[in-house]
């Protein structure tokens, strides 16, 4: 192997250190017009007037946008293909605005600052309606949340999602312990660094070019059509380069905004939400209530399991619906239950709205799980390592909802090497303390996917060409959300064809250019772009060695492809790529091109157990991870940096889910109090700790060269496996995310409060 | 309102708004290293060295530059290429998104310029106004560690391996 399982430098690395790499709010456009957005102060409220009388007097504004004026087709902003179902609840300035954050209207003028001034001047009449913020109020009632919204699909539940398997009931009563717990995971943010921004400009040919950090040019190209009442066709879109996205920057918010302002105003259009809207009016995790019951026998083996869970969606269902359903598939994939018991429940409220965020519900339902699992542990006197070994799923099981084989899943490695070498017993032998700082160990398994097989058309489409210069250029839809993937495909690209990394150069998604994906999402990239990415460079191999056959009239097998290049086997003469495409150019013949279409037919499980090391101030109720270790069944590192990066970024965010983030959605004014890095914690360089990692790669028969998903998974496990270690230091029973300090004062002081 | 900084090592003439921010008049001169992230001081993504210390560019006004040194990201290399630090970034895996980067390495460079020699926390402090989503932090540390370690072997060179 010369190119895949080497540390490769990101591809674009030298590009972003220089500061060089222009992100979509870098661009300068001429005629380039801002757009600046008024979002609601009221949780639920009808939008009655907009008097934009002063604000069009203003100097610089072109335009002023709202209900009033603004196509009203109703759309469902995660949609990922044109005529796909989907309830479809939002409009580009809806009417009846549905949660603080929500979208009322927009000044376009000739620079940001006239844009953001002219704001002001805008005089809009409320109405205010009543609001229900809380899920389980919302779960109270079926049907619909308010008779005043007139959006039929504004009703609870959204949707619900039961799974029954083998008999429960027969396993509770057999059982020798049955422990119940109820869990409560928040409502938490992307924290992009780079804002939600978006930008769109009339090209000569009377269509509508959208320039996005997006994870699916498709996806924006039928949303934007779908909201605007125009035909995708209209419609270019172009990937611009990410300043992060972790799902955030998966569904269209502003892009039908900048396209219809684009067209209206014909000129080019950017709008750029700052820090406190891009919290408030884009898109987060959804926040889940469970309650987990869970029957063992003497020995640990679990018999039965039942779960019931509530998810608050927020104002518009997006791709809510799906929620209960996904938490679902990965739920079950972690443990061989025998007798399963299952309700997910999505409800809307009027909080802002939710969608992807690294795991799609997977973090929810994990952290859920395995914090119930480590207290029924407690309860039951067993010890989490032995607990989660006994019942973990092996290779090639079939995991019970979908019926599909989980692949080489090395779960009991991950979990049983991880306790090896975080010395876990020696560990749990000093857990605790008498003193103000308190130590504790945990531990959680988590489960996930590979792409969206069986639920989609999983399938990736590539070109690759040999380029007149030598190198190799790979058209597809692919998005790089900066986690690499780009260099990741290029090492499994420059694997196949004895090329460097550096010689294969990659087109980033356009509708113009690229045929239709996905896009970046489900943990998909290296699992099915790379398996495209493989094969779609077995082809090519294949046609540069017919076409240097026809070239030196030789019998294709007298050729092999080697690092030098085209080694004629008969003479042992080699002729690099690019001296050869300049000979084939020469004769007159094509330079070779390959497409391929990869449809996957499997979904196999990565899996990981995740460690960590804390320590409780038991005065300040602050909580310390003071080491980490993550080990990972990742089937083969394609590039282990990269995978390291990713679970380095994933313990953060995860550490954060655990310890400090919140959006905390207040319940009488539906305002965020995490609505800025000031007031929304994150796990920063100082809180965060020193990460080990182990990989397991022991291959897995679909994916490229044996490679799985890691971006995703990396963040799983953290959550429970922090509050674990927490339980374990306290002795608590703590099972509401965020552990803030209060809450951890709370337990250990329960009269004190 | 004119302003005369020295932007990364020529005197500049910009003209500015009385309340503009340091940080927008840098990116209109297309500075656009310069990132914005949260205009609170909070994530210094927008982070630039203003006669050699870190400062977050979007809480100052720009005229507060005027006759100052201020630095970006786009004066770190000395000619083309990548500069040390910037080097150590992305062979370590120290870039992701890139977004947060040009903030971390001014941070960074403020840093090394007064500590050539930096623990861990210490380095951790450096960063800790810089937020990045994306890496965990762990290789921005290791990159930053490297520099110093590099930058200290080209010192003990040239001194014959007498420096600390």
């Amino acid at each position: 192997m010369t190119a895949v399982g080497i540390r490769h430098p990101m591809l674009d690395g030298a590009e972003k250190a220089t500061g060089a790499l222009r992100y979509a709010g870098d661009l300068e456009i001429e005629g380039l017009a801002h757009a600046a957005l008024q979002t609601s102060p009221h949780p639920h409220a009808r939008v009655a007037a907009v008097n934009a009388e002063a604000a069009l007097a203003a100097p610089g504004v072109l335009g002023v946008f709202w209900h009033g004026n603004m196509p009203a087709n109703r759309y469902n902003s995660s949609i990922w293909f044109e005529g796909q179902e989907a309830d479809e609840d939002e409009t580009t300035f809806p009417p009846v605005v549905r949660h603080v954050g929500d979208r009322v209207a927009a000044v376009v003028a000739t620079t940001r600052e006239a844009a953001v001034a002219a704001l002001a001047l805008l005089d809009i009449r409320y109405e205010p309606l009543p609001a229900c913020l809380a899920p389980e109020a919302a779960d109270r009632d079926r049907g619909p949340l308010f008779e005043e919204d007139g959006t039929p699909t504004f009703r609870n539940p959204v949707a619900e999602q039961h799974f029954d398997r083998g008999d429960p009931d027969a396993g509770f009563a057999a059982a020798t312990h049955v422990v119940e717990t109820a869990i409560r995971t928040p409502k938490t943010h992307h924290c992009a660094i780079e804002n939600h921004v978006a930008l769109a400009l009339p090209e000569p040919d009377g269509r509508i070019c959208v320039l996005a950090p997006c994870q699916s040019v498709h996806a924006v190209q039928v949303v934007v059509a779908r909201a605007l009442g125009l035909k995708a066709r209209d419609i270019h879109v172009v990937k611009t380069p990410i300043g992060g996205s972790f799902g955030g920057k998966a569904e269209p918010v502003l892009e039908p905004l900048v396209a219809e302002f684009a067209r209206r105003l014909n000129r080019p259009v950017r709008l750029e939400l700052d820090r406190h809207q891009t919290f408030t009016s884009t898109r987060m995790r959804s926040s889940t209530s469970t309650r987990i019951r869970t029957g063992f026998d003497a020995s640990g083996r679990i018999l039965a399991r039942e779960t019931e869970t509530l998810i608050d969606i927020g104002a518009y269902v997006t791709g809510g619906n799906y929620l209960p359903g996904s938490m679902l598939q990965r739920h079950v994939r972690l443990y061989d239950i025998p007798a399963e018991r299952y309700c997910g429940r999505a409800v809307y409220t009027n909080t802002p709205p939710t969608g992807a965020f690294r795991g799609y519900g997977s973090p929810q339902i994990n952290a859920a799980g395995e914090i119930h699992l480590d207290i029924a542990a407690r309860r039951a006197g067993f010890d989490p390592v032995t607990l989660r070994i006994r019942n973990a799923i092996s290779p090639h099981a079939i995991e019970p909802y979908t019926g599909l084989d989980v692949g080489n899943a090395r779960l009991r490695e991950c979990i049983a090497e991880g306790a090896r070498r975080f010395s876990w017993d020696m560990r749990r032998a000093t857990s605790g303390g008498a003193g103000r700082f308190r130590t504790g160990t945990g531990m959680a398994a988590a489960a996930h996917i590979n792409g969206c097989f069986p639920g989609s058309e999983e399938a990736t489409t590539m070109t690759m060409a040999l380029c007149a210069d030598g190198r190799v250029e790979m058209v597809s839809a692919l998005h790089d959300l900066g986690c690499g993937s780009n260099t990741t495909l290029a090492q499994i690209a420059a694997e196949v064809l004895s090329l460097r990394p550096t010689d294969i150069r990659i087109v980033d998604a356009d509708t113009d250019r690229c045929g239709y994906d996905l896009g970046t999402r489900a943990s998909r990239m290296t699992y099915i772009a790379g398996e495209a990415t493989r094969r779609t460079a077995v082809l090519l191999v294949e046609r540069i060695i017919q076409a240097a056959a026809l070239l030196r009239n030789c019998a294709p097998d007298e050729l092999r492809l080697g690092q030098a290049g085209v080694e004629d086997l008969r003479s042992g003469e080699v002729s690099r790529m690019a001296a050869l495409a300049a000979d084939l150019l020469g004769a007159g013949l094509d330079l070779p091109s390959a497409t391929e279409t990869y449809a996957a037919g499997a979904n196999p499980s990565s899996h990981a157990a995740h460690f960590a090391a804390v320590e409780v101030d038991t005065l300040t109720g602050l909580v310390r991870v003071k080491d980490y270790l993550a080990v990972h069944d990742i089937g083969r590192a394609v590039n282990p940096m990269l995978v390291e990066g990713q679970i380095y970024g994933g313990v953060q965010i995860g550490i954060g889910y655990a310890l400090f983030e919140d959006v905390a959605n207040d319940m009488v004014t539906g305002r965020m109090a995490g609505d800025s890095f000031a007031r929304y914690i994150l796990a920063n360089s100082l809180e965060m700790p020193m990460i080990e990692v182990h990989l397991i790669e022991a291959g897995e028969p679909t994916g490229p060269f044996g490679a799985k998903a890691v971006g995703e998974i990396a963040t799983i496990p953290v959550a429970a496996a922090v509050v674990n270690a927490v339980n374990d230091a306290l002795g608590s029973e703590l099972t509401h995310l965020p552990l803030t300090p209060e809450r951890v004062l709370a337990e250990m002081d329960p009269g004190n409060q | 309102m004119d302003i005369f900084p020295e932007l990364n090592g020529v005197r500049q003439h910009l003209r500015v708004t009385p309340g503009e921010r340091l940080s927008s008049a840098l990116r209109n001169h297309g500075l656009t290293g310069v990132k914005e992230g949260c205009l609170e001081g909070e994530c210094g993504a927008c982070t630039v060295l203003l006669d050699g210390e870190p400062v977050c560019s979007c809480l100052m006004l720009a005229a507060q530059a005027d006759g100052k040194e201020v630095t970006t990201v786009e004066g770190l290399a000395k000619g083309t290429g990548l500069s040390d630090l910037q080097n150590a970034f992305v062979m370590e895996g120290a870039v992701q998104c890139g977004y947060c980067t040009p903030g971390m390495l001014m941070a960074a460079e403020g840093l090394l310029s007064v500590n050539p020699a930096p623990t861990e926390a210490e380095i951790r402090l450096a960063i800790a106004g810089n937020i990045c989503r994306c890496t965990g932090y762990a290789n921005i540390v290791r990159a930053i560690a490297r520099t110093a370690r590099e930058r200290a072997a080209i010192v003990a060179d040239a001194t014959g391996g007498t420096a600390a």
